[in-house]
């Protein structure tokens, strides 16, 4: 699961037990990152 | 039965086109115009796969948006069921992606507009998809209507039957459609859709003439007026002949 | 297109068509109207309110011996023609 941290906008791994939190600069708020897998949607 | 029907046009273009039919019954007409409008099948993305969807819009957004598009749909026999066709579409903002920015496989089936906007990209934005057309017909859903703006109205014979009456303040008549004077087709436009434009200070009597219809009808671009109205035609006929086909077992 | 008859005798045929609608039925029920031994002619996309049941149901009556499935399969005829010679006129005109 890779996040990206709001502060330092670099790319953080969390681990079980690091807490949210991000390593480099300590900062509490993560962003999810779009998966980059390809998506099928259907056309409803 | 002999059917004696007579077709002819008012206005004509590409997309759009006013034609009058004789001899019809309103079962029929109404048939006709159903069959436009659901039983015509088109082409149109059915599925989206997104490799990179940086916009502000969700995947299932955009993947109703370019199901939308209008495309060119070949010619029948051209394209056989199960057959897919991929369009292609790589934007990177800031731009706004255009339904011409779609890449077809197949030159048969392209967008029928260049213009029609997907989403506007900001900086650093992208868009890439790839996605799937298949054929199929308006009754399952609106993005396989081929026909958009079908209906029909009655052919309106109009008599000059007097004089209105000197001093007497002339009510507007407003007509729509398109109406007969003495063998002669006037679409109501020409006329401001009053008939007092047309005939001043006289006196006219308006009647419907039955069994004529004018038809109106506009495509998405997918074909011409002319394969749309054919096709639907058709559609009729091949569930005439299953019908029959089926009564004889 | 699938046909069930759900009620039958010498002169009055209910049938259910399948997989249609008021595009088709509308169409066949004026044709068969036009025949003259139909005296009567009509169909029901949704009979009784039924629950579930949502294919039209055409229901024809026939005098003068004719049998109604025959009159059926002139109209599914004659429709057929119809097309045919609109789709002509048509392209005449185009």
């Amino acid at each position: 699961m890779s996040y990206k941290c709001s502060r330092c906008k670099r790319d953080v791994q969390l681990d079980e037990y690091g807490g949210v939190r991000c390593p480099y600069c300590g900062h509490r708020v993560l962003l999810k990152e779009r998966s980059r897998d390809v998506k099928e949607v259907g056309v409803q | 039965m002999t059917e004696e029907y007579d077709v002819e046009f008012v206005e004509r273009e590409d997309r759009e086109a006013r034609f009058l039919v004789r001899g019809v019954t309103p079962a029929f007409a109404n048939g006709i115009r159903r069959a436009m409008i659901a039983d015509v099948p088109t082409m149109a993305i059915d599925t989206v796969r997104f490799v990179e969807n940086s916009s502000v819009m969700f995947d299932e957004q955009l993947a109703l948006r370019l199901g939308l598009v209008p495309l060119t749909t070949p010619p029948v026999g051209e394209f056989v069921e199960d057959d897919t066709v991929t369009l292609s579409i790589d934007v990177e903002g800031p731009a706004t992606a255009y339904s011409g920015n779609l890449v077809s496989s197949d030159s048969l089936v392209q967008p029928a507009d260049e213009n029609v906007p997907i989403i506007d990209l900001k900086d650093g934005q992208r868009l890439e998809a790839e996605a799937e057309v298949v054929l199929d017909r308006g009754k399952n859903h609106a993005k396989h209507q081929g026909g958009v703006a079908v209906g029909y109205r009655h052919l309106q014979r109009v008599e000059v039957v007097g004089d209105v009456p000197e001093f007497e303040e002339p009510d507007e008549r407003i007509v729509r459609g398109v109406i007969e004077d003495d063998g002669e087709l006037v679409p109501t436009s020409e006329f401001d859709h009053d008939l007092t434009n047309r005939y001043p200070d006289q006196e006219v009597a308006i009647e419907d003439v039955p069994n004529a219809f004018v038809f109106h009808v506009e495509t998405d671009g997918s074909f011409t007026v002319e394969e749309l109205v054919t096709r639907a035609a058709e559609t009729i006929e091949a569930r005439a002949t299953e019908l029959e086909e089926a009564v004889q077992l | 297109m699938e046909l069930r008859v759900t009620e039958s005798s010498e002169n009055e045929l209910s049938i259910e068509i399948a997989g249609e609608d008021h595009t088709f039925m509308n169409v066949l029920k004026g044709t068969l109207l036009e025949h003259d031994d139909v005296s009567a002619a009509t169909y029901d996309v949704n009979p009784e309110q039924s629950g579930g049941q949502t294919e039209p149901i055409l229901t024809i009556k026939t005098e003068g011996g004719v049998d109604p499935l025959n009159a059926l399969e002139e109209a599914a005829v004659d429709v057929g023609e119809k097309a045919v010679a609109f789709r002509n006129a048509f392209e005449a005109a185009a």
